[in-house]
């Protein structure tokens, strides 16, 4: 059960200070201070990390929920990388969370970190918020590493929504904190953790979308009446609202299962479903905007270039292979079980 | 956007009742002693329906006293879903179970209740389905089969079409025009109507892969006596239209190409490549997703709630992907199949691109059906 009282006070700061000139200000800045520092003041980037262990305390479902409105409004700011992804690897360790905002290197072709006699070497791809982060996590050869970004080489890099996402190199850096990853944290946790946190970004901007493209397709007249009142329109807009509705319900559902300890199979197919939604329900989404959504002074694009951002992020196709292969292994006649019962079933997706 | 779809699971109960359906299942349609069909068009068979009509599986809802269990919406699901992934023949009983039941319970006298629930309930009472008309589809109101007012009842006159197993069914609720109105919704009415009446005529009409369940039904002067009458009279376009809002988002809107896809991994499953792969796991995780939309529905219409429009999203999504499982497979499958075909695999296959079309119109189009959903969500 998710709590209300949480979900009221997070809607309520997002809607205050997320607001379409501080998304856009972000883009130019790298970084949005005033959002950050009212969600941070809440503690909301830290929902689900045990109050012992530097965190706020909170469940994951609730962390989800403040990600999902996070994603409505396209917040420009590193909330699932602070809690659920570094923070979470943080405290699993034993380590400080510290005060800022934190990031995680991604799992991602590419990367070479390793430890050499304690010190990090190597560089990293598309880390995100890399540059205004407290401290860069990793998780390299069986360690949990914390740097601090300003003894690292940073080359700016920014994703197609224009948050940074960052390379990174290390030339022999001596972390700020170190312990070894306890079994839970692996790079396979981390790439679910990772796309879990996307896919219930997605199905806020998926709402966040449905919300834009109603209210346009109303307002917006053409041949002497509302153009939502074409049935091609509705198409469109119905398209957006059932890609919404199957996306919010499916994070819910892989969120309860991974809570519990063994979601691998339902955080996939959410990702999955949420990546084929990001598609979808943009393009939907711009066919009925017509040339209104094509511009920087509308706010349609903080959403879709951010779904087309977080589709990728975290894998997109390869969870279908993954889920594909996860099935064939175990064997035709228990694919019925594999979808009526998920992890619960005892299908096994990867490492 | 305030539509929204809270998650939901079995509860202990409703998994042992899984368990209890999946273990007769098992024995009573072991594999190789029955031949699996796609969906609600798997095919009838009496036997079955009188066995889970015995097993209390049939007419579910309904109360006890009138031969059901009063179980919940979930409950049914769990029952349903087991079936139609075994491609079980269902049709002797499907759309008494599914509608004809409640209708019959919400709207029906305490005589017709009493007459027929149990039958329904016991697999005995087969049920059709008579909206559609030549001149009459998706738009009800143009429904012109007339019901006159005679001593003791109405003669009836008129053509339904495509209707779903007319030849074996015991009743008929027809949806029929009993007076003039300037609202073409008013002067509608339904009448439970006796198959089995003289001057009623069941002419089979040949469907697309050659079966012949579909059918019109013609009526002359057919006498339906006033105990006939279901519900109200001049109510009939209310009363269809909530018939189906709530019971859109079963199992049966992306259940209908599963056998397809497993009889294809049955026979297949060592030669698939990376695309192949791709399209299980695509179809995998829908399947998982749209599992949750038909709980989640069934689960808020158990606690009240009136979800006619994430049941009309339910529909839309769920056939709309069924037809992207034809799709993908013509793409992925280097065969050109026939009814005939050797394999089981291949005369799933065969069938199912004959038949997929009705996926998306049965029960009324998908492109009607959005206007229904895009109303909900302004």
């Amino acid at each position: 059960m998710i709590d209300p009282v949480l979900i009221d006070a997070a809607e309520r700061v997002f809607t205050d200070v997320a607001t379409f000139d501080a998304v856009e200000a972000a883009e130019s800045e790298g970084f949005s201070a005033p959002i950050w520092d009212a969600v941070a003041a809440m503690g909301l980037p830290w929902i689900s990390i045990p109050e012992a262990e530097g965190g706020v305390g909170g469940t994951l479902e609730d962390a989800m929920a403040v990600l999902r409105i996070a994603g409505r409004f396209g917040a420009p700011i590193p909330i699932a990388e602070t809690g659920v992804l570094a923070g979470w690897a943080l405290a699993s360790a034993g380590l400080e969370l510290g005060e800022g905002p934190l990031s995680i290197v991604p799992g991602q072709a590419g990367n070479t970190l390793h430890l050499e006699g304690g010190r990090l070497v190597g560089q990293a791809r598309r880390v995100p918020w890399a540059s205004t982060a407290a401290q860069i996590v990793a998780l390299v050869d069986g360690q949990i590493v914390a740097v601090n970004p300003a003894d690292a080489q940073i080359e700016v890099a920014a994703n197609l929504a224009g948050e940074p996402r960052d390379t990174v190199i290390f030339e022999g850096v001596t972390p700020m904190q170190v312990a070894p990853a306890p079994e839970s944290v692996t790079h396979w946790s981390l790439r679910i953790r990772g796309a879990l946190s996307r896919a219930a970004l997605i199905a806020g901007a998926l709402e966040g979308i449905v919300n834009l493209t109603v209210a346009y397709t109303s307002e917006r007249r053409q041949f002497g009446k509302a153009v939502g009142s074409f049935q091609s329109v509705q198409n469109l807009l119905v398209r957006c609202g059932e890609d919404a509705v199957l996306v919010g319900l499916a994070v819910d559902a892989a969120t309860r299962e991974l809570s519990r300890g063994h979601g691998d199979f339902e955080v996939a197919c959410a990702k999955s479903l949420a990546s084929d939604a990001a598609r979808t329900a943009s393009r939907a989404a711009h066919q009925a905007h017509g040339a209104m959504g094509m511009t920087r002074e509308y706010p349609l694009h903080q959403l879709t270039r951010r779904l087309w951002s977080w589709r990728a992020e975290f894998d997109d196709a390869a969870w279908k292979r993954d889920l594909g292969a996860a099935v064939v292994r175990f064997g035709p006649d228990q694919m019925y079980r594999a979808i009526a019962e998920g992890s619960g079933s005892g299908i096994e997706l990867g490492s | 956007m305030a539509l929204r779809l809270t998650a939901t699971e079995l509860t202990e109960t409703e998994q042992s009742l899984r368990a209890e359906v999946q273990s007769f299942l098992d024995d009573y349609l072991a594999p190789g002693t029955y031949t699996p069909g796609l969906g609600m068009a798997a095919g009838a068979d009496k036997d079955l329906s009188r066995a889970l009509g015995a097993r209390g599986w049939l007419g579910m809802a309904l109360p006890v006293k009138y031969g059901g269990r009063d179980a919940s919406v979930v409950e049914r699901f769990v029952v349903v879903e087991e079936l139609l992934r075994r491609g079980a023949q269902i049709e002797q009983h499907w759309t008494a179970d599914r509608q004809s039941g409640l209708t019959i319970n919400r709207y029906g006298t305490e005589e017709q209740k009493q007459a027929l629930l149990p039958k329904i309930c016991a697999g005995e009472a087969a049920f059709c389905i008579g909206m559609s008309e030549p001149d009459s589809g998706s738009d009800l109101s143009s429904v012109t089969t007339r019901a006159l007012k005679v001593e003791g009842g109405y003669r009836v006159t008129g053509t339904k079409i495509w209707t779903s197993n007319a030849h074996f069914c015991d009743w008929m609720i027809c949806l029929v025009r009993t007076s003039d109105s300037e609202d073409r919704h008013a002067g509608l009415s339904q009448l439970i109507v006796d198959m089995a009446s003289p001057g009623l005529q069941v002419n089979p009409i040949p469907f697309i892969d050659g079966t012949a369940d579909f059918a019109e039904v013609v009526l002359d002067e057919v006498f339906v006596p006033d105990s006939g009458l279901l519900g109200t009279e001049g109510d009939g376009w209310h009363q269809c239209t909530s018939e189906l809002s709530f019971e859109r988002a079963g199992a049966e809107r992306w259940l209908s190409p599963y056998l397809v896809v497993e009889t294809w991994l049955h026979e297949h499953h060592e030669e698939l490549g990376e695309e192949a792969r791709s399209f299980l796991g695509a179809a995998v995780a829908k399947w998982w997703g749209l599992r949750q939309v038909s709980l989640s529905v069934a689960r808020l219409i158990d606690e009240g709630h009136a979800p006619s429009v994430e049941s009309a999203m339910g529909k839309d999504l769920g056939t709309e992907f069924e037809q992207w499982v034809m799709a993908s497979l013509q793409q992925l499958v280097e065969l050109e199949p026939t009814l005939a075909g050797a394999s089981e695999f291949e005369r799933l296959f065969a069938k199912a691109l004959l038949v997929s079309p009705s996926w998306t119109l049965r029960g009324g189009t998908n492109e009607i059906l959005r206007g229904v959903i895009a109303k909900g969500l302004r």
